[in-house]
């Protein structure tokens, strides 16, 4: 209360300085008219008592103005005048000015910028109304010896939601992982979700048109109904509000759309289509389809998980499967769900931008210190004249934070023009429901950061200039003399931001050798020496897959530019995987592959064993694979397979004909898994992507061969055409962006570290100017005074890698699991920084020296 | 919390001022009148610090002010003690009985 008075008291003196001035005026000017008076009563003349009175009272100038700053005006106007003082130093020394500003520009802007990512993807990632009590459901079954996490089934949802006690809502849903052909007037290759009943008002979500997806629409022989995305509603609908009632085909099958979502909802999904019961995986536990719940207001995990598993355990099995011997439902809370595993990328990026943030601080810190050694005669005159040394530190520290505002401000716009390129290459997945924004608490972020800033860069100057000599200073005011850099606080300012910058470009440097590493695994093919092309028949019947195809790449092998072409279901590091289970040897899974024959002449995949497959052994009447070399030795350690039969869960026996080099599918991060080849017909087809191998310096348009594969017949629909080197590109996107982010921010750190290397070593030249010429005057030549220079700045600089050395040591620990075959005290790189650090640290301090030798040694003494 | 000041002559200055202010409200002149009244005149500063003085020990909440009339119908602006200012009071004065019987003591041995 009281504060809250006086701070009341302190703004209206400040903003009504004539009213209060005036209040104290009056009551002076009361007090001298009642002494006067007295005075007069006591016999004297009207002047003299008035004078009399007046000497009593002392001085009434120095009493009003002793009386205006304790009544508050005083404090908050030398803040005032602290600042402004502190805007005419900035401009006047425009040239450290700017360099301060640009340097806190850069840490604070990478701090905010980093700051918003963490405000979307950690602080606010789940935009739905109480998002707490959203939980992801698992049940962990054990059964025939198995035991595992599965999704729950249907049954098992539906009857959790009938009893109703510890979920208000539960359903389930997912995106399929294959693009599906959506034809609404036009076709196209869109992401469509599956949802059931319940899974959108689980998170609060309401339809903006028509209806959400109901308990009927899941019914087996319900009409087919969707609910149209909000992206794909505006962009082919335009956003039209009579879409209701309208058919859409989704691969082939058409569907009455009945409702509209509204922005912000899996943004990504294009329609979403009831699970439908017959065909359902959700008819079985373990179906992968996530499935998600809302819990009742007071409802503890425990407890819940203690009543879901309870109604689970009374359910009768999942058909055809035996009863699991021991059901337990597990929730984890949908934050933690989305969440999970961002910290591991944040955490060593945060930990980069604050190193950056702490060189940007002694940096300026630096700069500081050197503008206040040019200061001191200034500071001495101050201080002879009343300003204590509390008062004197006051006034250094206001000048920070007048340079670090100014900082903050710069950094907000380079945070807020770079947010876009950050989020792009943000190792990690951000939530598409809550964008990176520049936000109010953003903002907060900043002002906080620049405030924190301005005291970690201005208290050691402060501290250090503030201990002025008078007499000593004075007597010697308006000379140059001494250097900042060999007293001390420049020398530690060096070692400091060098220890820093090393353990930042350590980081960097690991991060690079390893995607070098990365990059050089052998995929088992050569993804430059292919094209890959997404084609698929708009219409999805079997017959007309099973004709397009071989006729599309029957038109290719004519093309005179092609070595090769061939077709698969899942490219190599491109797409998703379909997976069997081999009971030969053991229960395992594997992957199955579709393949027209020519595959492995276009991929480039040597046939080790038995032979490639040829047209007719797809037409033929047996059934027949190739299998890798990894399925061969899980599956047939005993000897070659080939003639041998692989038999897989529910699937006739196939004959073995060939054996194949391993491929590392899933990119170079994931060693090889045993895969199978089946040929294309001789399973129910999936769409494939055609393979083609250009002969050397053949050149290929993309035109001509989407051309081709229109003219084949069937109206179809092409996606991309691009080069294997593409897909890749692709597979390594995520350690390729966390690479070139901690480099960039190596790279940062670094140079800052030799823009204050410089500015202090250039400060030192500048001030020394008339040492230097004393000792060239007693025979000292160039290169001695500029070895002098060098040497004040290169022994804090090896010091700072020694620091930064052990520091790097234990700091590249963080981003241990990123690397890839790459230990994290790589001695390599450790060596390779040192040197870099070293060099360049030189370099930074010998380009200012090199002016210590042009300095003439007469002009030198003669400017004193 | 009462604070004791560490500069002895402004802590005597504010512990007779706020004496001076036990017995009512009082404008500045007057309280200057009290303090020749109860120090026969022994203290002899200048009248005109008095306001610094009572403009300080109101922004440390012991007074409180307000504009009123006087006597003579002037225009003044009073002081009294807050309650914070009554509890300043009691502990100057008994840390000064304490000093004095201390030197007393001194003086006399």
């Amino acid at each position: 209360m009281r504060i809250l008075r006086l701070a009341l008291a302190r703004c209206r003196a400040l903003v009504r300085r004539d009213v209060v001035a005036g209040e104290i005026r009056d009551e002076m000017q009361f007090h001298l008219q009642m002494r006067a008076e007295e005075y007069e009563q006591r016999g004297l003349e009207a002047d003299d008592a008035r004078r009399a009175a007046a000497r009593r009272f002392g001085s009434l100038v120095l009493m009003q103005d002793r009386g205006y700053d304790v009544r508050g005006g005083g404090m908050m106007e030398t803040v005032l005048q602290d600042v402004r003082y502190g805007v005419r130093l900035l401009l006047k020394h425009r040239a450290s000015s700017s360099i301060a500003i640009l340097t806190l520009a850069v840490g604070i802007g990478v701090s905010t910028a980093l700051f918003s990512v963490i405000d979307a993807a950690l602080l606010r990632p789940l935009p739905y109304p109480n998002a707490e009590q959203l939980v992801d459901i698992l049940v962990h079954a054990t059964r025939d010896g198995d035991s595992g996490h599965y999704a729950p089934s249907m049954a098992e949802i539906r009857a959790w939601r009938e009893s109703g006690r510890v979920l208000a809502q539960v359903g389930a849903g997912r995106v399929t992982g294959f693009p599906r052909i959506v034809d609404a007037g036009q076709p196209e290759r869109l992401i469509v979700g599956e949802a059931s009943e319940d899974f959108l008002e689980v998170y609060g979500v309401k339809p903006l048109l028509g209806r959400g997806i109901q308990l009927e629409d899941a019914r087996e022989g319900a009409p087919l109904v969707a609910l149209l995305g909000h992206g794909y509603w505006q962009s082919r609908f335009g956003g039209t509000p009579d879409v209701i009632g309208r058919i859409i085909r989704i691969a082939g099958a058409p569907a009455t759309i009945v409702g509209v979502l509204p922005a912000g909802f899996y943004s990504e999904t294009a329609v979403w289509q009831p699970e439908r019961a017959a065909a359902s995986r959700l008819n079985f536990r373990g179906s992968g389809t996530p499935v998600r719940g809302r819990l009742r207001p007071g409802i503890t995990f425990a407890q819940a998980e203690r009543e879901l598993t309870a109604i689970s355990m009374k359910l009768p099995p999942d058909p055809d499967q035996t009863q699991a011997t021991s059901v337990r439902v597990e929730l984890t809370s949908l934050y933690d769900e989305e969440t999970g595993g961002s910290g591991r990328t944040i955490t060593p990026l945060a930990c980069a931008v604050s190193l950056i943030l702490l060189i940007a601080c002694v940096n300026v810190a630096g700069l500081l210190l050197a503008r206040g050694a040019i200061r001191e005669p200034e500071l001495a005159v101050r201080a002879s004249i009343g300003a204590g040394r509390a008062r004197l530190v006051r006034q250094l520290l206001t000048e920070s934070l007048v340079l670090s505002l100014a900082g903050g401000l710069v950094g907000l716009i380079l945070a807020w023009t770079s947010l876009d390129a950050l989020v792009t290459i943000i190792p990690m997945s951000l939530p598409t429901n809550s964008p990176a924004a520049i936000n109010l608490p953003v903002l907060g972020f900043t002002a906080v950061v620049s405030v924190a800033s301005a005291v970690v860069f201005g208290l050691m100057p402060a501290l250090r200039i503030s201990r002025v000599r008078m007499g000593a200073q004075l007597a010697v005011a308006g000379r140059r003399h001494g250097s900042p850099l060999s007293r001390g606080g420049g020398q530690l300012l060096i070692a400091a931001e060098v220890a820093l910058a090393v353990v930042l470009l350590a980081g960097a440097g690991l991060m690079i050798r390893s995607f070098a590493r990365l990059v050089e695994v052998d995929l088992g093919f050569d993804p430059d020496a292919v094209l890959t092309m997404e084609v698929e028949p708009i219409d999805p019947a079997p017959g007309v897959r099973e004709q397009y195809y071989p006729a599309l790449l029957s038109a290719f092998r004519t093309l005179p530019e092609l070595a090769a072409a061939g077709a698969v279901d899942s490219l190599p590091m491109r797409d998703g995987l379909s997976v069997g289970f081999v009971t030969t040897g053991g229960q395992t899974n594997l992957i199955m592959k579709q393949i027209l024959p020519g595959y492995f002449e276009a991929i480039g995949l040597p046939v080790k064993l038995g032979r490639r497959p040829t047209e007719s052994d797809r037409t033929g009447a047996e059934q027949v694979v190739l299998i890798n070399e990894e399925a061969a030795r899980l599956f047939f350690p005993g000897g070659p397979p080939v003639g041998k039969f692989l038999n897989m869960l529910g699937e006739r026996p196939r004959r073995i004909i060939g054996v194949v080099g391993n491929v590392r599918h899933s990119g170079p991060l994931w060693a090889p898994k045993p895969e199978v080849y089946l040929l294309y017909g001789q399973t129910a087809p999936n769409p494939l992507s055609i393979v083609l191998r250009p002969r050397a310096s053949a050149t290929l348009s993309a035109d001509r061969l989407l051309q081709m594969a229109r003219a084949v017949g069937p109206q179809v629909l092409v996606g991309r055409i691009r080069s294997g080197s593409h897909d890749l590109a692709d597979n390594v996107a995520t350690p390729r962006h966390r690479t070139l982010l901690l480099s960039l921010l190596g790279g940062l750190g670094m140079l800052l570290t030799l823009v204050g290397i410089f500015s202090m070593t250039a400060y030192a030249v500048a001030r020394r100017t008339q040492e230097i010429g004393i000792r060239m005057a007693f025979g000292a030549g160039p290169a001695d005074v500029v070895r002098a220079m060098v040497r004040d700045a290169a022994w804090p600089a090896l010091l700072g890698l020694a620091v930064g050395m052990a520091g790097a040591f234990y700091a590249t620990r963080l981003i241990a699991s990123f690397l890839f075959e790459t230990t994290s005290h790589d001695p390599v790189t450790f060596a390779a920084v040192a040197v870099l650090m070293g060099v360049a640290a030189l370099v930074a301090a010998w380009v200012p020296a090199r002016r210590a030798a042009r300095v003439d040694p007469v002009i030198a003494l003669r400017a004193e | 919390m009462p604070k004791t000041n560490s500069d002895q002559l402004h802590g005597t200055l504010d512990m007779l001022v706020l004496k001076t202010l036990q017995n009512g409200r009082l404008h500045g002149y007057a309280i200057a009148v009290r303090l020749e009244q109860l120090s026969n005149e022994v203290l002899k500063v200048e009248e005109g610090s008095l306001y610094p003085a009572l403009y300080r020990m109101e922004a440390r909440g012991w007074l409180s002010s307000e504009w009123g009339m006087t006597e003579t119908a002037r225009r003044a602006r009073f002081y009294k003690l807050t309650r914070e200012g009554r509890a300043q009071l009691g502990a100057e004065t008994q840390s000064w009985t304490r000093l004095t019987a201390a030197v007393q003591s001194v003086l006399s041995s």
